[in-house]
Formats: structure tokens, C-alpha cells, sequence
């Protein structure tokens, strides 16, 4: 079962790398199948949680330089393709039966998609039909990697928080924030694909998410939403005298983290409510 | 920091990147300043010659630099001897000096986590269940024009 979770948990990046690279009506397709493959990650985990297994969220590199997207796919079919072997040792058949039809459907669609060029890895540092400056280049390519990464982290921690809480409203607020996450993940993916500098989130570190104090995780994360706030509006004037487009965009994020430390600060008083009853 | 091709492939993809199956050390480098740590895991072997790293990766709590830093220093560290990893680590020492505060620090914190997991390799030699060693760093990683104004905020 743990194996499976990891590879699901590889699986589930691979596509979602192969959906920053695409250019064509294969994107959505395949950040769709991520978004499936994400969900069986959660399923497997929470068979893992009731069988009493531990289990981390360590995995294994993950490459992804390809110069055709048919190459990337064929590597991620070889990978369903074990997936669905392993399978056939998982306890819950019911539920290794529901995977396993999503398996077969991914992988022919996979198998007939169109081809493309892939220009993610290229290096060359260009938004498209923007011209910046050195500095502002720079700057942007800093805060992708920064911030992809920090997207990967949070989705990872809430979901760890949620998989091992039964609190229904704490639920609800862990949820949005992995869909915001995800939501600014897939942006900043995009963008790093779209400059040739896609790479996969590095590995996080187990306890980060294996919280021993929540209220200070809180309080703590309360405070890196404000400083990325700040790294937002930095990045906006930066980018801002060349283009009004990638302005807005980033005063946008930054307005968004508001939705963020507003659920943080919803969450630690339902906690401190509970640690005072 | 200053980005050449050769610094973003290592943050696209950092080398020796994770936990290393079968370590027989590791060692941390951690910042208290902000939080930020480095652990380094070593596999070390012997040869003829002596111990040498046979295999190596770090994990990091940090920013990108941090990361740049550990895909870079052990991908130098690998292969060498214990006396060679100390010079790596001596030499990178002495480059602190020339770099922008913030990633002085982080650079230092690499170079520490990998001392301490040399360090704690030779300890276990004599007691195998040593544990393991961690270091702090010296370097502030914020620039020392900031320190001094908060400083002067806070004395006000």
C-alpha cells in the first residue's frame, strides 16, 4: 500500500508537469488526470490511516526533461501501467477497482494524444510578448521557484492536516486552502513553462507536515502569508513599468493571500476555542 | 543572487536531493534565526586509501539559495576523501566573506550540515550510535544595513 501511495504520488506530479509543458487542448486533459491521480492519492491515504500504517510522503526523483511530450507520456503510462499491477495486492478491492478503470481510460487517452514540441526547458527566460528587464527577469524566476515550491509544501501539509483530522470545520478550511494552493501552483508552474524553467517541487521535508504544535504552524504560516504578500507586491513594481499584464497578475496573488490569512486566523481561533474549553 | 545558466539548472533540478537509503551519518546545519535547516546524509565507504563519500544528498528547510548551495557543495563533495570533504568545506567557509549577506548564511548552512555529518561519521566509529550532530550558523541572513536600522527601530 505505501509503495502504491508513493507512486501515485509520483504519478500524480508527472501528469501534472506534462500539463505546465503542453500548448495545446492536451492541457486541460492532463490537469485533469493530475487532479484524479491527486484524489487517489488521498484515497490510498486514507487506507493507509485506517490500517494504522505510517507512512510519509517521501518519493523518489522524479525526471521530466523531454524534448516531445509522447516521450513524458510514454514514461507516465509505464508508470500507471505498475500502478495498476500493484494493485492487485491492495486489501480494498472495491476501491483498487475504481482506480484501476480511471488507470485504463488515462492511459488510452495518453496513448492517442497528439504530439508536441516541448519548449519548458529551454532556459530562455522569455514571457511571452513581454519584454523585462535583467533585474525584473531575475526577480520572477526567483519568485517562480520560490513560490511553486512553497504551493507544493502548503497542498502537501493541509492535506496531511486534513487526512488526520476528523474536525469538520477545520476540514473545511484545510480543503479551500488546497485548492487555493493548487490554483496558484498550476499559475506559477505555467509561468515557469512558459520561461523554460519548469522543475518539479523538490521532496518536503517530513516535518514540516508532521505537525507537532498546530497553533504555532498557524501562527507561523500567518506570518509567511504576509511576507509573501510582501514578495508580491515587490515583484509587481518590479515587473510593473514593462508589463501592465504581469502587474495585475501579481497584485491579484497578493489580494489572494488574504483569503488565506483570513482561513489561517479562522482556524487558530477554532483551535485556541478548543484548547481553552 | 546573480543567475547564470549553470545556477538555474541546479534550481531546476537539484542534485542529490533527498533522503539517502543506507546512511551511515548525517549531519544538521540549521539557522535559528528564521527557522531554516539543512540536513546532509552521507554514505561513506572504504577503499584502499581510506573513507571516502560514496553517496551523498541533503534535504533543506530554506529558500532557493539554500537549495542552489546543497545541489551544488555535494554534488563536490562526492567521491572525495574525509580530508578533501574538510577542505570543501574550509574553502567554502572562506567565500562567505565575498557573498551578499542572505546567502552567505545559507551557504554556510550547507557547509556546516555537511562538517556535521562528516563529524558525526567519525564518532560513530567509535560509538555506532552517536547521534546525530548539528551546527548553527554565524552569518545573519539578513543584510547588515537591515540589522543595524532594526536595531536602531528597537532602541528608539
Amino acid at each position: 500500500m505505501k509503495t502504491l501511495m508513493i507512486k501515485t504520488h509520483e504519478a500524480w506530479l508527472e501528469v501534472l508537469m506534462a500539463g505546465f509543458m503542453s500548448k495545446t487542448e492536451n492541457k486541460q486533459v492532463l490537469f485533469d488526470f493530475s487532479d484524479i491521480l491527486f484524489r487517489h492519492f488521498t484515497w490510498l491515504e486514507n487506507e493507509l490511516i485506517e490500517l494504522d500504517e505510517s507512512y510519509s510522503y517521501d518519493r523518489d526523483h522524479i525526471p521530466i526533461k523531454v524534448e516531445k511530450l509522447s516521450e513524458l507520456l510514454k514514461d507516465i503510462i509505464t508508470r500507471l501501467n505498475e500502478i495498476d499491477l500493484q494493485l492487485l495486492s491492495s486489501p480494498d478491492k472495491a476501491l483498487a477497482g475504481r482506480i484501476a478503470t480511471d488507470l485504463h481510460y488515462m492511459i488510452d487517452v495518453m496513448t492517442h494524444m497528439k504530439d508536441e514540441t516541448i519548449t519548458a526547458f529551454n532556459m530562455e527566460r522569455k514571457f511571452p510578448g513581454v519584454e523585462l528587464t535583467q533585474e525584473a527577469t531575475d526577480a520572477l524566476t526567483l519568485f517562480l521557484f520560490e513560490e511553486s515550491y512553497k504551493e507544493y509544501e502548503l497542498i502537501m501539509i493541509y492535506n496531511y492536516l486534513k487526512a488526520h483530522s476528523n474536525d469538520a470545520y477545520m476540514n473545511r478550511i484545510f480543503q479551500i486552502l488546497i485548492d487555493e494552493s493548487f490554483f496558484h501552483l498550476k499559475s506559477f508552474g505555467d509561468m515557469q513553462a512558459k520561461m523554460g524553467l519548469l522543475g518539479v517541487p523538490r521532496i518536503v521535508m517530513k516535518e514540516l507536515y508532521q505537525v507537532d504544535d498546530v497553533v504555532q504552524f498557524l501562527k507561523d504560516g500567518i506570518n509567511e502569508e504576509l511576507a509573501a504578500k510582501e514578495e508580491c507586491k515587490k515583484l509587481s513594481e518590479a515587473v510593473a513599468k514593462d508589463s501592465p499584464e504581469l502587474e495585475k497578475f501579481f497584485d491579484f496573488i497578493n489580494h489572494q493571500e488574504n483569503y488565506h490569512i483570513a482561513l489561517m486566523e479562522d482556524a487558530l481561533k477554532h483551535f485556541e476555542k478548543d484548547a481553552d474549553a | 543572487m546573480s543567475m547564470d545558466a549553470q545556477l538555474i539548472e541546479h534550481m531546476m533540478n537539484p542534485k542529490n536531493y533527498g533522503t539517502l537509503a543506507g546512511s551511515n551519518a548525517e549531519g544538521i546545519g540549521k539557522n535559528p534565526e528564521n527557522g531554516e535547516k539543512v540536513a546532509v546524509y552521507l554514505r561513506v565507504g572504504t577503499d584502499k586509501d581510506g573513507a571516502y563519500i560514496e553517496d551523498i544528498s541533503f534535504q533543506a528547510i530554506g529558500c532557493t539559495t539554500t537549495v542552489v548551495a546543497g545541489s551544488m557543495i555535494t554534488e563536490e563533495a562526492r567521491e572525495l576523501n574525509i580530508n578533501g570533504v574538510r577542505n570543501l568545506i574550509e574553502a567554502t567557509m572562506k567565500l562567505l566573506d565575498r557573498l551578499p549577506a542572505e546567502d552567505a548564511a545559507c551557504s554556510e548552512m550547507v557547509a556546516l550540515a555537511l562538517g556535521a555529518a562528516v563529524d558525526t561519521y567519525e564518532k560513530r566509529i567509535e560509538d555506532p550510535d552517536f547521534p546525530v550532530i548539528t551546527y548553527t550558523v554565524s552569518n545573519s541572513c539578513v543584510p547588515k544595513e537591515e540589522n543595524q536600522q532594526d536595531e536602531e527601530e528597537e532602541a528608539v
